[in-house]
C-alpha cells in the first residue's frame, strides 16, 4: 500500500473524479499507475467508511482491489445525505 | 422498464429519451444565461436606486434638510444590505463555467446505468418525464413505502427557480398530523434536499442523471432529526384534539365525555373520582374551584351553581348554606329582641301600677285629699292594671 508521499511522487496518469459531496464538481486528477480504488477512496475521502458511499468506476461497481486505469471515471456518491424542511 | 433488451425498438426509445434529455440541457444552458441576465439587471437597478439616494442626499445637504438627509441614509443603507445577497445569487450562476452539453452517447450511458441500478425506470413521452422507483424506504423502523422520483424534463430549464422533479409516495404512509408529508423530508411531493442541494443541482446541470437519482434516493434513505417536516417519532402519534400536539400512546389522555384524545396540557382529572377529563368537559366546583367531571358535580337547589360532593351541604352550596344560616340567625335575633321588648314593656307597666297603688294608699292614710275621689283624677282600684 502506498503512503501519501509515495502516492504523490509517483502520480503519472489522469482520472476523472466526480465527488458528489459538497460542491459535487467533476475534476481530472493525477494519480500513480498502481492505485487501487480502495487507496484512491482513502486518499480522497480521508477516514470515511466506503460502506457509506456508492463507488462506481466507468459507471460500474468494481472490487476494492481494482487498479485504476488512465482516463477512468470514478464517481463517489454518499448513500446517506441529510435532507431538511427548508 | 422501457428497454429490456438491446433490440432495435428498445434502442430507438433509448436514443429518443437521450435526445430529450440533451434538448432539455440545451434549454437549461440558455435559461442559465437568461437567469444571469435577470439577476445582473436586478443588481444594476439596485445601484441606480443608490445613485438616486446619493443625489437626494446632496440636495438635502444643500438645503440644510437634515431630517430628510437622515431618511436618505436609511434608504441607502437598506439597498446596501441587499447588494451582497444579489451578488451571491449572480455568482451562483457565473462562477462555474457553463459546461458544454454532453454528447448523445453520454446520456445513453447514463440511462443504461440507471437501468442497472433501479428496478423500475420509465420514460413518459407524453409528459416528458423520466422516473425511477426506489425500494421501500424504512427509517428507524418506520415504514414509508417505495417512492417514485420523477424528473420533469420540461421543467429542467427552470432549475434555478424551482426543483424540476417530484418525489411521489407509491404506498403512502403519511404523517398522522399532515397527509401531505409522506417522508420526513418530503412535503407535497417536493423533496427538501438540505445538504444535497448543491450536488443535486450540479449533477442536473451536467446531465449526470445517475448521480441525480442516486442522490435523491440517498436523501430518502436517510433521516435528519434536526430538520424534518414531521419527526419520525411523532409520525404515527395521535394529535391532541385541542392543540394539535402529537402524542404517542403513553402520553395521550382519553376524555370519555367527548370521546377524544388530548395531551397532558389540555387534560386534567376529576378530583373526586380520578376520571380523565379534557379542558372542554371539565367542570369546576364553584366553591373550592377544583376540577370535576360532570358526574361528580351537583346543582345547588337554591342558586343552581355546580358544586362538588365535598362542598355540598344539605343539597345546597356553601354560599347558600351560609345565607340560610345568616337568615336563621337574623330571625332568631328578631324573635329574641321582640320577646325582650315585650318583657320590658310588661315590667314597666307593672312598675307603674304598683307605684299608683302605693300613692293611693299613702294619700288615704294622710286624710288630706285635695279634692274628692273621681273628680279630676282617674280612679284606680286594686286589681286593675
Amino acid at each position: 500500500m502506498h503512503t501519501f508521499s509515495e502516492f504523490e511522487r509517483t502520480k503519472d496518469m489522469k482520472v476523472l473524479f466526480i465527488d458528489n459531496q459538497g460542491g459535487g464538481f467533476a475534476d481530472y486528477l493525477e494519480i500513480s499507475h498502481s492505485t487501487t480504488v480502495e487507496q484512491f477512496f482513502s486518499d480522497k475521502m480521508g477516514g470515511r467508511k466506503p460502506d457509506d458511499y456508492l463507488i462506481r468506476v466507468n459507471r460500474q461497481p468494481v472490487p476494492k482491489d481494482y487498479v485504476l486505469q488512465e482516463g477512468d471515471r470514478i464517481t463517489i456518491t454518499p448513500t446517506k445525505i441529510d435532507g431538511a424542511r427548508y | 422498464m422501457f428497454f429490456e433488451d438491446s433490440d432495435m425498438e428498445d434502442m430507438r426509445i433509448l436514443i429518443k429519451t437521450a435526445n430529450s434529455i440533451q434538448q432539455a440541457l440545451v434549454e437549461l444552458r440558455k435559461y442559465r444565461y437568461l437567469a444571469s441576465l435577470e439577476r445582473l439587471a436586478n443588481l444594476v437597478k439596485q445601484f441606480k436606486e443608490l445613485g438616486i439616494e446619493a443625489r437626494k442626499l446632496g440636495l438635502c445637504l444643500a438645503r440644510n434638510w437634515l431630517s430628510a438627509a437622515d431618511r436618505c441614509c436609511s434608504r441607502a443603507n437598506r439597498s446596501l444590505n441587499e447588494i451582497p445577497y444579489s451578488v451571491s445569487r449572480i455568482r451562483q450562476l457565473t462562477e462555474q463555467p457553463c459546461l458544454k452539453v454532453p454528447e448523445l452517447s453520454f446520456f445513453i450511458e447514463e440511462l443504461k446505468q440507471l437501468q442497472q441500478e433501479f428496478d423500475h425506470l420509465d420514460f413518459d413521452r407524453e409528459n416528458n418525464n423520466i422516473s425511477v422507483e426506489t425500494d421501500p424506504v424504512t427509517l428507524d423502523g418506520l415504514y414509508l413505502g417505495p417512492f417514485r422520483i420523477e424528473l420533469h424534463l420540461n421543467k429542467l430549464c427552470k432549475l434555478y427557480e424551482a426543483n424540476p422533479y417530484s418525489v411521489v409516495a407509491l404506498d403512502p404512509h403519511p404523517a398522522a398530523t399532515d397527509e401531505t408529508v409522506t417522508h420526513p423530508h418530503v412535503c407535497n411531493d417536493k423533496l427538501c434536499e438540505g445538504d444535497g442541494a448543491i450536488t443535486i443541482r450540479t449533477a442536473l446541470e451536467q446531465g449526470r442523471l445517475f448521480d441525480f437519482f442516486t442522490m435523491v434516493r440517498s436523501i430518502l434513505n436517510n433521516y435528519n432529526p434536526d430538520s424534518p417536516y414531521v419527526s419520525i417519532y411523532d409520525w404515527d402519534g395521535e394529535p391532541c384534539y385541542n392543540c394539535g400536539y402529537v402524542m404517542n400512546s403513553e402520553n395521550s389522555y382519553y376524555c370519555s365525555y367527548c370521546e377524544r384524545d388530548f395531551c397532558e396540557e389540555c387534560s386534567t382529572y376529576c378530583r373526586c373520582c380520578d376520571e380523565t377529563v379534557c379542558e372542554g368537559c371539565v367542570v369546576s366546583c364553584e366553591s373550592c374551584e377544583e376540577p370535576m367531571c360532570r358526574h361528580c358535580v351537583h346543582k345547588c337547589a337554591e342558586c343552581e351553581s355546580f358544586i362538588c360532593g365535598a362542598c355540598m351541604e344539605d343539597g345546597i352550596c356553601p354560599d347558600c348554606k351560609q345565607e340560610e344560616l345568616d337568615y336563621e340567625n337574623e330571625q332568631s335575633e328578631v324573635r329574641r329582641s321582640t320577646k325582650q321588648q315585650r318583657q320590658e314593656e310588661t315590667a314597666k307597666a307593672k312598675g307603674r301600677s304598683e307605684s299608683l297603688v302605693e300613692n293611693q294608699q299613702h294619700s288615704s292614710q294622710a286624710g288630706a285629699a285635695v279634692q274628692p275621689n273621681s273628680m279630676g283624677q282617674a280612679g284606680v282600684f286594686q286589681g286593675q292594671e
